[in-house]
């Protein structure tokens, strides 16, 4: 089939939901008007371990309004039937209300149901538990690890033993949370058997599967809707336990049930990016040629559950190393399970990985950029693999060009303007986006407008936007007649909206459907006698704006509408799939950017000011030039808070998070933000999916904190190794 | 939320008697209904005071100000004179909380707003403030943000207004208003240190209204300024700042004052700094000699021993940005 003219992919076209959004007509989670639905409110663990001993609800039972209060003493025993989808870690996951421990502190022990809200939070304080309480274990640098997953190749202690320079080097990396605007909440219905669940998730069929799973029902029981999430950053990619506490109050109270967790209990009631403690030990030779490197990385998980994630992947690919050891502990302890948050894994890498390989080029003398380009590798070591596209020097080379990067301080501490010290940093970042097999289907109707529908997400990508355009150039359609549809699990089934993945899979399987109706409308007009198009060769068609031609005589050919018009056609429709990548796959895909910073750093103060920053990206294909600057804006800033802001605080006496809201946490306001620039290289990557494309969600938070790690040594010849970069941490000046 | 009665006061008497029969004062309500929501304040019954006619910027005769209580943070900012007379009230808060909450609240709130502690903050925590007996969890727990100096074994919380910080340096007075007639309360002495009792934060009878703060009479030209030292450029609360106010005539400093916020469970007037200042000529090692006696006194906790050095280099920054360095 012919290709089609691309009009609205690449194009910076703003957000097909955008007048919803700003209009508030855009329907989030605890938005929906579900008729009868009554409000339930957690009741939280204020123990970090140990045993309930006794729940007494007479008070919150007494106070008017209060329909119930369920506990575990009383709750209905669910199936929790065995699901290794959903996301859900190994291990055993948490079992909302089936018995009386305690695992971390802020666990829902209880759930009071009311006709209004304020009776709901009010009967919530009355609810009274008492516990057996044990000392709970919350620090990581206390906790017993586990057994490590390792990775090997070359002999590692030799390499570092033989090496002319030598760095040992530890850092500690804080524990994040996503903290989205929209808080999570669900509301839960059931008519009869059959469960309908408004949630804020990234995932509905992960959601829906799990539910069945909980519930002992067929998926095809569950239906989860959720066509607004109001920001993920990951903490939407697993069903928590206050989605299924909606769906058993509801059950129990026989009506449906709106749970909205406080900004508190988002700290405790999702997942987290795991705080780590990471020691590099890194050798090269005096040209800065890497010869080897050993890691030693613990991450926090749960006491019954082990989260992992993607940390060990660019000390394996980024650079090339003969001799690499790695060892990958999780530290279990009384929390909550972390789950994936931007970047995840490879941000926290990219964090050591960078600024030691800054301290590297500070200690031979060298540019960070040349001894980054003194260590590419030709192929992914770790595996033999041939790279799809590896634009990191390019990255490097335009950010250098378009940051003044030549006009560095060459020495650290040696700028100084007032008050402030001035430096410049830059890291290179990586992130191995998924690809994973997705399904999609779309219907052209006579009247010549289009319905595109894949179960999907938007957490604020834009992919209500970005699938839009794909749809319309391979229908040939304007973006105005073309409806995509996602956030239901009625729609045919896609992964995770995380990853990086969802253009590449979703939008492969929307690419499939639409061209799979552009050749039936196609195959129709040159069979058929009364077109302008009978007889033409079914390779010189082209569709623009919803009118069938002759690539080569634009003169011959009829819309959509007349030829489905004449045929008595009311639709055409195909159901579209992506595959993911073949087995037989030896390619490696991975989405890379080099991130600049400027810092000023008041010497005598130790305030941070990031002054400016450029992103410049290798993401392959971008579908919405708009919307991918919004994307790399806000990983920037998202870099900016893990650098220089955000940490989770708990008291480790009690397994309390100490500053659990979003005045003592704290992230990036609009002051923060300087002038923040966005570049992708232009281009596409051919061999990593239909679209080309490589996602570019993950890989804008990835190299971001190493970036103004880095610049802040350049400033005040200062290392931190300790995230986030504090105040007190450089009074000592 | 516990549920509550609310009553509105049409005026000043009204509110008073309300007062007195165990009311509790709302007027931007940024700091109650924010505690209430936590379970922290459990008022039962909430008088708006909102609409009282307590809402002038007035000059006195001496050539001081006198600010109603009822001026919202945003008005006091911006007035003229406050502008004029005292640029370090108004840089104090401008560097507040956020644009819309300035908007709301009042400077009699403001100076009763109750401390950041996340202990005091969450009703599972112990806290003597909030709860009398129970214990202090911030101070054997995570105190980064806590008091350096004025903290008692009970409390160790931070005062966190930072316009009463240069109350505080300006020796504003509060005009009380309650059943048994006017008062007119030193600021330092109407903030109470914890002590053994940190529940008690103010000096304020029951009915007791503050219908305004008065600032004194200083010499003239008066140079004065805040500085705000935090985590963020915005919307948070100061780990150390400092007001300083100064007189300089014929090259020699005739009257200094100076208070340091975010360090103590008070705002915490400096009076050895403003001693050592008063008399001598600025100079940059005057900034520094005096600056060093503003943590004179300081017991840091495990998390907070960088307070003692950063409020040094804070109150000199500060000396320095107002009084030059000539």
């Amino acid at each position: 089939m012919s290709p089609q003219p691309q009009a609205a992919v690449g194009a910076p076209l703003s957000r097909v939901d955008g007048r919803l959004k700003v209009t508030g007509e855009a329907r989030y989670a605890a938005e929906h008007d579900v008729d009868g639905a009554a409000h339930a409110v957690l009741v939280d663990a204020s123990i970090g371990r140990g045993r309930i001993t006794a729940v007494d609800t007479r008070a919150a039972l007494a106070h008017p309004g209060v329909l119930r209060v369920l506990h575990h003493g009383n709750a209905p025993r669910l199936p929790y039937r065995a699901n290794s989808g959903s996301n859900n870690p190994p291990g055993r996951r948490l079992r909302v209300l089936q018995d009386d421990l305690v695992r971390f502190h802020g666990q829902p022990v209880a759930v009071v149901i009311a006709t209004t809200l304020e009776a709901a939070q009010h009967g919530a304080r009355l609810v009274k538990v008492r516990y057996d309480a044990e000392q709970p274990s919350t620090d990581l640098a206390e906790g017993e690890p586990g057994k490590p997953e390792t990775y090997a190749r070359g002999d590692a202690e030799a390499a570092l033993r033989d090496a002319a320079v030598r760095l040992d080097l530890s850092y500690r990396l804080a524990r994040n949370h996503h903290n989205p605007m929209e808080p999570h909440a669900t509301i839960a219905r059931w008519d009869g058997g059959s469960l309908t669940v408004w949630d804020k998730t990234q995932w509905v069929v992960g959601t829906q599967q799990e539910l069945a799973a909980v519930f002992g029902l067929a998926k095809d029981a569950v239906r989860v809707i959720s066509p607004f999430v109001g920001g993920g950053f990951g903490s939407g990619l697993r069903c928590w336990p206050h989605t299924v506490a909606a769906a058993l109050a509801a059950r129990v109270a026989e009506r449906p049930v709106k749970v909205v967790l406080s900004r508190r209990q988002m700290y405790a009631g999702t997942g987290f990016r795991p705080a780590y403690d990471y020691r590099l030990r890194l050798g090269s030779d005096r040209r800065g040629r890497l010869k080897g490197a050993i890691h030693a990385i613990d991450g926090e998980t749960s006491s019954y559950e082990t989260f992992t994630e993607g940390i060990m992947t660019a000390g394996q690919t980024l650079y090339s190393l003969a001799a690499v050891r790695q060892a990958y502990r999780t530290v279990s302890l009384d929390v909550n399970t972390p789950v994936w948050m931007r970047g995840p894994g490879f941000a926290s890498a990219s964090f050591v990985l960078e600024t030691a390989m800054d301290e590297l080029a500070d200690r031979l003398g060298l540019d960070p950029i040349e001894l980054r380009r003194r260590n590419e590798p030709d192929e992914d070591e770790s595996n033999g693999h041939r790279f799809s596209t590896r634009r990191l020097r390019e990255c490097c080379t335009v950010g250098a060009r378009e940051f003044g990067w030549e006009s560095r301080p060459l020495q650290p501490r040696s700028r100084r303007e007032g008050d402030w010290l001035i430096g410049m940093g830059m890291a290179a970042g990586v992130y191995d986006p998924g690809r994973m097999p997705a399904k999609a289907r779309a219907r052209l109707d006579a009247d010549g407008t289009a319905v595109v529908e894949a179960a999907s997400s938007d957490m604020g990508p834009g992919t209500y936007t970005a699938q839009t355009q794909v749809a319309a150039d391979a229908l040939g359609l304007t973006m105005r007649t073309v409806t995509f549809r996602l956030g239901d699990s009625l729609y045919p089934p896609t992964p995770a909206h995380g990853g990086s993945m969802t253009m590449a899979s979703v939008g492969s399987a929307v690419l499939d459907a639409c061209d799979q109706i552009r050749r039936q409308a196609i195959e129709l007009a040159v069979a058929d006698r009364e077109s302008p198009l009978h007889g033409a060769d079914a390779e010189d068609v082209v569709v623009r704006a919803g009118r069938l031609h002759l690539r080569s005589d634009s003169a011959r050919g009829e819309t959509y509408r007349s030829l489905l018009g004449r045929n008595d056609r009311a639709h055409l429709s195909a159901d579209g799939s992506y595959a993911g990548p073949p087995d037989s796959e030896r390619l490696t895909v991975h989405a890379y950017n080099a991130t600049f910073a400027e810092v000023a750093v008041d010497a005598t103060l130790g305030l941070v000011r990031v002054r400016r920053m450029l992103g410049v990206y290798d993401a392959g294909r971008i579908i919405s030039s708009k919307l991918a600057e919004s994307q790399a804006i806000g990983g920037m800033v998202g870099g900016i808070g893990t650098a220089l802001m955000e940490h989770t605080i708990t008291d480790h006496r009690d397994g309390r998070i100490v500053n659990a809201n979003l005045a003592d946490y704290l992230v990036p306001v609009n002051a923060d933000v300087p002038e923040v620039k966005a570049l992708y290289l232009e281009g596409n990557d051919p061999d990593a999916d239909p679209l080309g494309v490589k996602g570019l969600g993950e890989v804008v938070q990835v190299g971001v904190a190493p970036a103004i790690a880095n610049a802040v040594f350049n400033a005040t010849g200062r290392r931190v190794r300790e995230l986030p970069i504090t105040i007190e941490a450089l009074l000592q000046n | 939320m516990h549920p509550f009665t609310y009553t509105r006061a049409s005026d000043v008497p009204e509110a008073i008697a309300a007062g007195r029969r165990g009311g509790r004062y709302i007027a931007g309500g940024t700091t109650l209904v924010d505690l209430m929501r936590e379970g922290v304040e459990r008022p039962e019954t909430v008088v708006d005071i909102s609409g009282l006619p307590l809402r002038d910027v007035v000059a006195t005769e001496r050539g001081g100000l006198r600010i109603g209580a009822l001026v919202t943070m945003a008005e006091a900012a911006a007035h003229p004179k406050v502008r004029a007379l005292f640029p370090v009230v108004s840089e104090a808060l401008e560097l507040s909380a956020s644009a819309q909450l300035r908007n709301m609240a009042s400077i009699g709130g403001n100076i009763m707003q109750r401390t950041r502690c996340p202990y005091f903050r969450d009703p599972t925590a112990a806290c003597n403030k909030r709860d009398p007996g129970a214990g202090c969890a911030a101070r054997g727990g995570f105190n980064r943000g806590h008091a350096i100096l004025g903290a008692s074994d009970s409390c160790v919380a931070t005062h966190c207004s930072d316009v009463a910080v240069a109350f505080a340096a300006l020796e504003a007075t509060v005009r009380l208003l309650g059943p048994d007639g006017r008062r007119q309360v030193p600021i330092a002495e109407f903030l109470l240190r914890p002590k053994t009792s940190p529940d008690r934060e103010h000096d304020i009878g029951d009915g007791e209204l503050i219908t305004a703060i008065e600032l004194p009479a200083l010499p003239r030209p008066l140079q004065s300024g805040y500085l705000k030292v935090r985590d963020r450029q915005s919307y948070e609360f100061a780990l150390t700042s400092a007001a300083v106010a100064l007189h300089v005539h014929g090259g020699v400093i005739r009257t200094a004052k100076v208070a340091a916020g975010g360090v103590g469970t008070v705002p915490w007037k400096l009076p050895a700094v403003e001693e050592h200042l008063v008399g001598e000529r600025p100079s940059q090692s005057l900034w520094a000699t005096a600056a060093a006696k503003s943590a004179d006194g300081a017991s840091p906790l495990q998390h907070n021993r960088f307070k003692v050095e950063l409020l040094k280099r804070t109150v000199e920054r500060q000396l320095r940005i107002v009084g030059g360095t000539e």
